[in-house]
């Protein structure tokens, strides 16, 4: 059985965060553009 | 400590370390309102989801009992539209999604030998949104402009002609679609970065599979939704003319923006009940899942298509006929990896040495009954037949079959499977088989009338019809009161599961099952897995020479 110690673990969830934070980013994105171009097309 | 202890034991994983006992928090907040721990928030979702199923069922009591005869009997037309409205609205973003959501919450982490999801506290956030955005939206009911009455797809003009309470609807949306948006990051950032070691992401269950890939079509879509409500907000209040055309704007621009949305969606209440179905069928087949990466790359293919098909929903509002030829054929092609899954499940149950417990009666009755919906689809797709069916109870009849007997039936189906595991008893099959039965001829004494009526032309969202359409809708709305009867069987076997039920559950539950949630013990302890498990093909559903 492979070992997954407490370094591992915290490297984990900082792997994560950065995920969480690239998808929010994302989302986020997409709101601002589309929000964006309706406003600069009218 | 009691049951979880001993049981924890169980697993040789578990005897490698010594902390596990289950710390959960005490007092009634602490363990509910500030939850962090994926299986307490799990069951919020699904006990919440439960609640806006009858919320939502009600008020289709309502439209049933309105339809009953011609004529106008209980209730305003005003009021029958905001029932329509609502219903949907509560049905789509309040129950079936939430309960998505609560699925993914209980299994994701066991399945993938997590200890819990990826960023718990977000996940506390996700969860408690819920109930404000629906208190926020059932109150409009008593304002002085009614609740929202245009049609859950909320188009322009009409949805701007109602009163101020249209702002708390737009709020509700914006925190539905945030929940929705913080749930998924965390399924996908769990999935991408949790997994035990071995677990590569071609062993991964499907349902976690399927799951990942509506979150992706969630984080996608949800922000075009927020957009499109914003701009009807500041086109209602503040005098913009996004999609005002006095002002300038393109109602048919937001058809074709909510549809971008409202085709993904769609696919993303019925991913995951692919997904749970493909868990079930195996388990009670005693075989392993056909075509385990054939069924992975459909339901990338059905995500992906998903983005390329929404005007179908828009046949008739006057597009270049190259337009409407190439959303034909785009979304007839959504018909082969859809196939695909069908064919695998039948091919699955095929030769195999099938019992019927509950969670395989809805399952094989969401095969076929789904399938009902999906030829329904198929027949909506050709653009000149669907200038006849559409805005009729043809199409009513067409989502309904996808979704009641789809997605509600597969997430029956799999409250009936995990339950044992969640709670550690079994629940009554004999109930369980009633429930099953009852609704199964209920959906279709309400649902396949439908079709006939939309034939024959009878609109969908009107609250009296003319007399020939009387026999179909006194037969469909019997179905429906009997189905809305029987769900509360449902509820009946889940508190008789949870607090009555003296039949303990083993770990593994269902002598065919497969996975990493069965090694577990049942109730599983707390945290799932502190320590990782082994990765085998003893463990693993799909680790052997499936693919
Ligand atoms: C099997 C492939 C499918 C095809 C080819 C298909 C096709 C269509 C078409 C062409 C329409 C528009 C009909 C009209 O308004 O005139 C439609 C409506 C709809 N479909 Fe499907 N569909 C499929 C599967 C699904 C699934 C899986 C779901 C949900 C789980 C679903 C949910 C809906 C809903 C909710 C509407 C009505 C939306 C509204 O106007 O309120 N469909 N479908
Ligand atoms: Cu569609």
């Amino acid at each position: 059985m492979e070992k997954v110690g407490r370094d591992e673990i915290a490297a984990r969830r900082s792997r994560a965060v950065r995920t969480a934070w690239v998808l929010g980013a994302v989302a986020a994105l997409i709101f601002i553009t589309f929000i964006l171009s309706g406003v600069l097309k009218s | 400590m009691s049951i979880e202890h001993t049981h924890g034991h169980d697993h040789e994983s578990h005897a490698a370390h010594d902390d596990h006992h289950d710390h959960k928090p005490t007092g009634f907040l602490n363990r509910w309102l500030f939850t962090t721990n994926h299986k307490d928030i799990g069951t919020l979702y699904l006990v919440f989801a439960l609640l806006m199923f009858f919320t939502g069922g009600a008020m289709a009591m309502v439209i049933r009992a309105e339809l009953f005869m011609p004529g106008l009997q209980l209730v305003e037309p005003d009021f029958f539209n905001q029932m329509t409205t609502m219903h949907a609205l509560i049905m789509v973003f309040g129950a079936v999604m939430p309960a998505w959501v609560g699925f993914a919450n209980w299994m994701i982490p066991m399945m993938i030998g997590a200890p819990d999801m990826a960023l718990p506290r977000m996940n506390n956030w996700s969860f408690w949104i819920l109930p404000f955005a629906f208190a926020m939206l059932l109150s409009t009911l008593l304002m002085d402009s009614g609740g929202p009455a245009a049609g859950w797809t909320l188009y322009p003009p009409l949805s701007l002609q109602g009163g101020q309470s249209f702002a708390f609807v737009v709020f509700a949306v914006h925190m539905m679609g945030i929940s929705s948006i913080m749930g998924s990051i965390n399924v996908i950032a769990t999935i991408l970065n949790m997994r035990a070691p071995g677990m590569s992401l071609l062993k991964m269950p499907l349902f976690v599979w399927t799951w990942l890939i509506t979150a992706f079509l969630l984080i996608a879509v949800m922000p075009v939704l927020a957009g499109a409500v914003t701009m009807l907000l500041t086109d209602h209040f503040f005098g913009t003319s996004f999609f005002n055309a006095a002002g300038g704007g393109d109602p048919v621009m937001f058809q074709h923006i909510f549809w971008f949305f409202g085709h993904p969606e769609v696919y993303i209440m019925i991913l995951p009940a692919f997904g749970v179905v493909s868990e079930i069928i195996p388990t009670f087949a005693r075989k392993p899942l056909f075509g385990y990466t054939a069924m992975v790359y459909a339901t990338a293919s059905i995500a992906f298509l998903s983005f390329i098909v929404w005007a179908h929903h828009m046949f008739t509002v006057g597009m270049p006929l190259t337009g409407e030829l190439y959303f034909m054929y785009a979304t007839m092609l959504i018909a082969v990896p859809t196939g695909v899954k069908v064919f695998n499940w039948v091919s699955t149950m095929w030769q195999g040495s099938m019992t019927f417990e509950t969670p395989m009666l809805f399952a094989i009755g969401f095969v076929v009954l789904f399938t009902i919906g999906g030829l329904s689809g198929l027949m909506l797709a050709i653009t000149a037949a669907d200038l006849q069916y559409h805005d009729t109870y043809f199409v009513v009849a067409h989502f309904h079959y996808v979704l009641v007997p789809g997605s509600v039936f597969a997430l029956m189906a799999g409250a009936y499977y995990w339950l044992p595991k969640w709670t550690g008893h079994m629940y009554s099959e004999k109930w369980g088989k009633i429930h099953f039965w009852i609704s199964a001829i209920s959906v279709n004494i309400l649902f396949f009338p439908q079709h006939y009526l939309g034939l024959a032309g009878m609109p969908r969202r009107i609250p009296d019809y003319s007399t020939q359409f009387a026999d179909f809708n006194m037969i469909s709305s019997i179905g429906g009161f009997i189905f809305g009867a029987s769900q509360l069987i449902f509820v009946g076997v889940i508190l008789h599961c949870v607090y009555k039920s003296r039949e303990a559950a083993s770990g593994r539950v269902w002598e065919g099952a497969r996975g990493l949630e069965w090694i577990l013990s049942s109730p599983p302890p707390y945290h799932s897995f502190n320590t990782p498990p082994v990765i085998d093909a003893t463990t693993v559903a799909h680790a052997g020479e499936a693919h």
